[in-house]
C-alpha cells in the first residue's frame, strides 16, 4: 500500500506527463473497446434474433449458408413439394416457403424490407411473441402487416397504400407491436406478390418448424437426405457458423486497434522511462539505504501498471460511452442495438491495458533496478 | 561489531590510464566517531563506497563482524546496509515527493515494519532531532539544515551499528553546521561513526582522524598508523 503511495506520488509531482501519457492510453483503449464492441453487439442481436425464430430449421439451396434475410430465389416448387411431403413424414409441425424484397437504398429510413408468407400463415409462426397492437395479424392476399418500428418511421397506418412495383400495390391491414427484434422492422405481405414483383415462381428458403421432442440435426439431415440440392440449417449450425466468422472480425478489428494500443504502450514506455532517469538519484538513494533491485524494479513497474490501468479504466468508460451512443443511433435507426460492451470485452480490454503496462515497464524497470549505486548517487 | 578494512585496494580504468583511487588501506574502525580526512582525489570518497559496500574493491576486503561485505551478492550488501549501517550524505539525498516523516520512515518501510509502527518511530526519530513540528512538510520547504537533520533521523531510523557521514556540514551556514555536528556526534557514541569532512572543526571533535593522501593512509591521530 505505502508503495503504491510512492508511485502515485510521483506520478502527481509530473501532473502534466502523467496526464498526457493517460490520455494516450485512454484513447487507445477507448478505440479497442468500440471496435470490438461491434463484434459483441453483432454477436448479441444475432444470437437474440435467432432464437427468436421460429422454425429451428431453414433449408436453403446447396452452397449458401442460411438464416439470411434474401439470397436469390433458387427453391423451386418441386423442391418446396418434396420438403413438404418429407417434411409430413417425419411429423414436423410446418413447412414455411419464405421470399424476401428489398426496396429502397443504404438509408434504413427509407427502406424496407418485404417478407412474403403463404397464405393463411401469420407472422409469429416465425416469430413467436409478436402480436397485432391494430387490425389483423394474418395479411390477406392485397392486405400487408408491418412492423411497429418501420410503422412509426415511415408513418404507416391501417389503409395505408404500399406499392411494391408498378403493377403490384397492398394496403397496410395490420399493424405489429414493437418488440425489439427483427420483426419490428419487417413488412409481411403474400408470398404470391412478392413473387409477381420478382417474375419468379421460386423461394429463397424454406423453414421448418418442429413439434415438441423432434430433434432439429436428425430431422435436418433427413431432409437433406430426401431432398437433394438444398442445405437443411439449424440454428445451432447458424449460430456456429456466426461466431466462426464474428470471431475473424473480431481478429481483424483488434489488429486495427492494435496500432493504437502501441502507440499508447510506447507513451507510457516513454513516460516511464524518463521518469527513471530523472529519478536515478532517488533510485541510488533507495538502494543506499537497503532496498534491494527487486523493490526498485516494482516501484518503476508499478507506476506503468498504474498509469496503464487508470487509462484503460477511462478508456474502457469512453468506449461504453461511445457504445452507448452508437447504439441510440443503431435502435433508432434499424432497431437493433449493434454495439455492446459485455462483461468479457471490459475484461479483455482491463487486461490488455495492463499487459500493455507491464510490456511497457519492463526495460525501465529493468534499466532503474541496474544503476549501480555509486554512479546511481553520483559518487564515482 | 567491527567494522574493518584489510588492504583495500581500487583501481580505475581511465581510457588507457590505470588510476589507484585506494591503495592497501587497513584498518579497524572502533566504537566513536573516526573522522576521514585529506585533500581532493586522495580516496576519501572510494574509501566510503567501498566501506558500505556501494563499490567493490580491485583487491583485499571489508569486514562487518565476521561477514565479509566484498564478498556478498548486491542484493546481499543492501540487506546488510539495511540492518547494519545508516548513511548521511553531503546531498542531504532526500526524496523530493515524501514528507519529511515518509522519508525517516522509508528505510523501515524496507525492513517491513508495519505503517503505525513505522510512522510512530520516524516522529520520534524526529522530534529527537528538533523537527517535530516538520513531520509533514516536504523536502522543498525545509532548510538546508533541516533536510540534514531528516537525512540523520533516517540514517538512525533502524538503530544501525555503523553510520558514514560524507560532508555531512559541506552545504551548511554556520549554525545548521554546529546543529547538525553536534547530533551526528551525540548520535555516533555507542555506534562506529566514520566521518569523512573537508571540515577541519568537525575532524577534530571525532576521537580519531585519518589522514588520507593519494589513495593512501598517511597517519592516525592521536594514535599513530599501525599502533
Amino acid at each position: 500500500m505505502e508503495v503504491l503511495l510512492l508511485v502515485l506520488r510521483n506520478l502527481l509531482a509530473r501532473p502534466v506527463r502523467s496526464l498526457l501519457t493517460l490520455l494516450g492510453v485512454l484513447v487507445a483503449t477507448g478505440s479497442m473497446v468500440l471496435f470490438l464492441s461491434f463484434g459483441e453487439g453483432l454477436r448479441r442481436a444475432l444470437f437474440q434474433e435467432l432464437s427468436r425464430v421460429g422454425p429451428a430449421i431453414q433449408v436453403v439451396p446447396e452452397g449458401t449458408e442460411g438464416f439470411g434475410l434474401g439470397g436469390f430465389p433458387e427453391i423451386t416448387p418441386g423442391a418446396l413439394k418434396a420438403l413438404e411431403e418429407a417434411g409430413q413424414a417425419l411429423g414436423v409441425r410446418a413447412v414455411v416457403p419464405v421470399l424476401f424484397l428489398a426496396r429502397g437504398g443504404f438509408d434504413p429510413a427509407s427502406s424496407f424490407l418485404f417478407q412474403g408468407l403463404p397464405q393463411g400463415v401469420a407472422p409469429d409462426l416465425l416469430y413467436p411473441g409478436v402480436k397485432a397492437q391494430a387490425g389483423r395479424l394474418r395479411p390477406s392476399e392485397k392486405g400487408a402487416v408491418v412492423g411497429g418500428k418501420v410503422a412509426r418511421r415511415s408513418g404507416l397506418a391501417l389503409g395505408s397504400p404500399l406499392r411494391l412495383s408498378p403493377r403490384v400495390a397492398l394496403r397496410v391491414e395490420g399493424i405489429l407491436e414493437e418488440t425489439g427484434g427483427l420483426a419490428d422492422n419487417l413488412l409481411f405481405v403474400p408470398l404470391a406478390a412478392i413473387q409477381e414483383v420478382l417474375g419468379t415462381r421460386n423461394y429463397s428458403a424454406v423453414l421448418v418448424a418442429l413439434n415438441p421432442g423432434q430433434q432439429a440435426e436428425a430431422v435436418a439431415r433427413a431432409l437433406e437426405r430426401a431432398v437433394p440440392g438444398v442445405k437443411a440449417q439449424t440454428t445451432g449450425e447458424v449460430m456456429r457458423f456466426a461466431e466462426r466468422a464474428l470471431r475473424i472480425s473480431d481478429l481483424v478489428r483488434f489488429g486495427i486497434s492494435l496500432v493504437a494500443l502501441v502507440v499508447g504502450g510506447l507513451l507510457v514506455a516513454n513516460t516511464v522511462m524518463m521518469s527513471v532517469y530523472e529519478r536515478v538519484r532517488e533510485f541510488g538513494v533507495m538502494r543506499a539505504l537497503g532496498a534491494r533491485r527487486g523493490f526498485v524494479f516494482r516501484l518503476v513497474v508499478l507506476e506503468s501498471l498504474l498509469l496503464s490501468l487508470l487509462g484503460g479504466v477511462l478508456g474502457l468508460g469512453l468506449g461504453a460511452l461511445a457504445s452507448g451512443a452508437i447504439n441510440l443511433y443503431t435502435l433508432d435507426q434499424v432497431g437493433l442495438a449493434l454495439s455492446a460492451v459485455t462483461g468479457r470485452l471490459a475484461l479483455f480490454a482491463l487486461g490488455v491495458a495492463l499487459g500493455l503496462g507491464l510490456l511497457a515497464g519492463l526495460l525501465p524497470a529493468h534499466h532503474a533496478s541496474r544503476i549501480p549505486v555509486v554512479e546511481a548517487l553520483g559518487r564515482v | 561489531m567491527t567494522l574493518r578494512a584489510e588492504n583495500l585496494t581500487k583501481r580505475y580504468r581511465q581510457g588507457e590510464k590505470e588510476v589507484v583511487a585506494l591503495q592497501g588501506f587497513t584498518y579497524a574502525f572502533p566504537k566513536g566517531a573516526t573522522a576521514v580526512v585529506g585533500p581532493s582525489g586522495s580516496g576519501k570518497t572510494t574509501l566510503l563506497n567501498l566501506l558500505a559496500g556501494f563499490d567493490l574493491p580491485t583487491e583485499g576486503g571489508v569486514y562487518l563482524g565476521e561477514t565479509p561485505l566484498h564478498a556478498l551478492s548486491e542484493d546481499e550488501r543492501a540487506r546488510v546496509r539495511l540492518k547494519h549501517m545508516g548513511f548521511v550524505f553531503q546531498q542531504w539525498n532526500l526524496i523530493p515527493t515524501l514528507t519529511a516523516l515518509e522519508n525517516v520512515a522509508l528505510p523501515l518501510l524496507l525492513a517491513g515494519w508495519p505503517r503505525g509502527k513505522r510512522l510512530r518511530r520516524a516522529a520520534e526519530l524526529l522530534e529527537r532531532v528538533g523537527l517535530a513540528h516538520r513531520l509533514h512538510h516536504p523536502p522543498s520547504r525545509l532548510s538546508g539544515g533541516e533536510q540534514q537533520r531528516v537525512a540523520l533521523a533516517r540514517a538512525l531510523a533502524l538503530d544501525p551499528e555503523v553510520l558514514f557521514a560524507d560532508e555531512p556540514t559541506g552545504n551548511l551556514d554556520a549554525e545548521s553546521r554546529e546543529q547538525v555536528a553536534a547530533l551526528l556526534l551525540e548520535e555516533g557514541r555507542g555506534r562506529t561513526l566514520v566521518l569523512v569532512t573537508h571540515d577541519p572543526e568537525l575532524a577534530q571533535r571525532a576521537e580519531r582522524v585519518l589522514y588520507l593522501k593519494g589513495g593512501r593512509l598517511l597517519r592516525e591521530t592521536p594514535r599513530a598508523v599501525g599502533s
